[in-house]
């Protein structure tokens, strides 16, 4: 008990030994585990390396050279449907019901409860549930859409390009859209009711109260909301892996898919890196631009 | 996150200025309540009904999966898959791995969180705001970017297929969600405690062991739980990192079903049952705890 100095160092003014002790182990296993393996990976980019041999040689820009003549263009284009798709369908269907139980409709926290269940449980199950949901052959969708006469025959939704993209797409709404729905509704219940009240007064109807009211107050939340997603999605890997694999033929891979396979199917760590450095580039590009304008003030 | 006020703003009658504003304001609100009713219908089937085909299928008998068109109510409800789930052994190791690493992942998140958080929420010191932008930022990094790196770190450190590796790798982003929730947890600490614990004499670590971890513990729990959820839905570590001696259930059930029994339905959405029961339970403590915690902090603080 060292009286005499604790009264000298005041209220919030910790000594810095005892800070540095506080936040090391936490800042060493970051570095450690994230911010080396990071920048390493990104380094890799600029090697000739496997994952199976030891050494490495330089390789200057090759890699990535090979990599922006290779399929480049084609992973962007890829990873860009599947991140605007899995953003903006789980924004509609969590708006859609943040408003609804917003209107304070019975049974409002049951439901918030229930609805939350697509979100809690792994990837993978969500990447199994939704493979047999839409299986060629014993799939229940095939059944459903054949007896209400909208398919003639079983559709193999997995194995055609485009379907298969837009069921990815449909897996990850269903496990995202409770987190979208459960932070927008916390941003609704936050608009004040006597603005509504007024705006009511003034004569503006539901839809006009909505754009004037509900979206001006909840632009903070949607813009985090939509950020996130975005970024999340830019990288998913688990439910593309398992469902598909980035197939048939390539037409699912993303870049999040193709560093995998790249290094540890193909063991070629140099490209991976490349694929890698050319991502996350793109991503703080498109982060960047998205701030910019999403969010003028606080770029500034 | 999901604790809410109570007072949920309700379809309020409009207010009787005029006749006709008055009339169209009602039909409005109840047109309102209509839409609020679709939506709720509409996208609540698209939640819940494949939740519904997810348990119908588990209590199928596999013969009848095969059957085209699918019956949409199961009438031969039986427990046969799961049977064949507790039979097997290697789902079982997949089991006991996935309890293991997780519960080790999130009580040393806690630990470590915690003093960092701490440190956050209580002490100004220079480097302060950009050590938390680095920290939140951390788990914005792709894992399969970091597992270029990680795998070959493990390997040469020996830890390849070892519960270490798992865990280090999980705390890769279970750290970050620990720190961020326990500094608001802490930021919500009256300062006045900890001053009149300085007044006492009382050193700065026991400050953190007597007075502040113990008012935290349902915002220690309620971490531990969080990133105890995020260990077990882990897939792409578990999948790399490890091999079928250490590896979690979601990898565990890819290697299981997915290639040669890809045709194993009624198991594998048993066995999905079960990986998300755990998950769910959690989730239902976690909100209570976090009900409980701010109603505690209110009153302690």
């Amino acid at each position: 008990m060292t009286t005499t100095r604790q009264r000298h160092t005041g209220r919030r003014l910790g000594d810095g030994a005892f800070v540095v002790m506080l936040v090391l182990p936490g800042l060493a296993l970051l570095l450690a585990i994230v911010l080396y393996p990071l920048i390493a990976a990104l380094v890799t980019a600029f090697f000739e390396q496997s994952l199976v041999l030891p050494g490495r040689t330089f390789a200057g820009t090759a890699n990535i050279a090979s990599v922006l003549e290779g399929d480049f263009l084609q992973l962007l284009n890829q990873t860009l449907w599947f991140t605007v798709g899995a953003t903006v369908l789980p924004f509609a269907v969590g708006l859609g019901l943040a408003l609804a139980l917003n209107t304070g409709i019975r049974g409002q926290r049951v439901l918030r409860g229930v609805l939350l269940v697509p979100w809690l449980v792994p990837g993978v199950v969500v990447s199994f549930l939704w493979l047999w949901i839409f299986n060629s052959n014993y799939g229940v969708l095939n059944g459903v859409l054949q007896s209400l006469g909208l398919i003639d025959s079983p559709q193999a939704w997995l194995s055609q390009e485009t379907s298969a993209m837009v069921a990815l797409i449909i897996a990850k709404t269903w496990t995202s859209f409770p987190w979208v729905m459960v932070m927008l509704l916390a941003g609704l219940q936050t608009v004040p009711p006597e603005l509504h009240e007024a705006a009511k007064v003034d004569g503006a109807g539901t839809i006009r109260r909505f754009f004037s009211v509900t979206v001006p107050h909840l632009r903070g939340i949607i813009s985090v909301v939509l950020l996130l997603e975005f970024i999340w999605n830019f990288q998913h890997f688990d439910i593309i892996w398992v469902m598909t694999g980035g197939g048939p033929a390539g037409t699912t891979r993303t870049f999040a898919v193709a560093v995998y396979e790249t290094a540890f199917h193909g063991l070629d760590l140099g490209k991976a890196g490349a694929i890698g450095l050319l991502w996350m580039v793109l991503l703080m590009l498109l982060v960047t631009v998205y701030v910019r304008f999403a969010d003028p003030e606080r770029a500034r | 996150m999901t604790v809410t006020s109570p007072t949920q703003d309700p379809t309020t009658p409009a207010r009787p200025r005029t006749p006709p504003a008055r009339r169209r304001a009602r039909r409005q609100g109840a047109g309102g309540r209509l839409a609020a009713w679709i939506a709720v219908v509409v996208f609540g089937s698209f939640a819940l009904l494949p939740v519904y085909w997810l348990l119908a299928t588990s209590f199928t008998p596999t013969q009848s999966t095969f059957q085209y068109p699918p019956k949409l109510i199961p009438t031969d409800l039986t427990l046969e898959n799961f049977r064949r789930l507790v039979d097997n052994p290697q789902l079982l190791t997949y089991l006991v791995n996935s309890v293991v690493v997780s519960l080790i992942t999130a009580v040393l998140s806690v630990i470590v969180a915690a003093y960092m958080a701490y440190a956050f929420a209580k002490h100004r010191f220079r480097g302060r705001k950009s050590l938390m932008s680095f920290v939140l930022a951390s788990q914005l990094f792709p894992q399969s970017l970091l597992l270029v790196t990680l795998y070959g770190l493990f390997d040469l450190y020996g830890l390849l297929n070892s519960y270490a590796a798992l865990v280090l790798s999980f705390t890769t982003f279970t750290l970050p969600l620990c720190v961020w929730m326990l500094k608001g947890f802490f930021d919500t600490i009256d300062d006045g405690i900890i001053e009149a614990a300085q007044i006492d004499h009382a050193s700065r670590w026991r400050i953190v062991h007597s007075i502040v971890l113990p008012i935290s513990a349902p915002g220690l729990v309620a971490a531990g739980l969080f990133a105890f959820v995020r260990g077990w839905n882990d897939f792409i570590f578990a999948l790399t990192l490890a091999g079928p001696e250490r590896q979690t259930l979601p990898p565990g059930l890819v290697n299981t079903f997915v290639g040669e029994a890809a045709a194993e339905w009624a198991p594998l959405m048993a066995a999905s049952l079960i990986t998300s029961i755990p998950v769910v339970v959690a989730f239902i403590a976690l909100q209570r705890f976090l009900v409980g915690g701010i109603a505690a902090g209110a009153v302690k603080g």
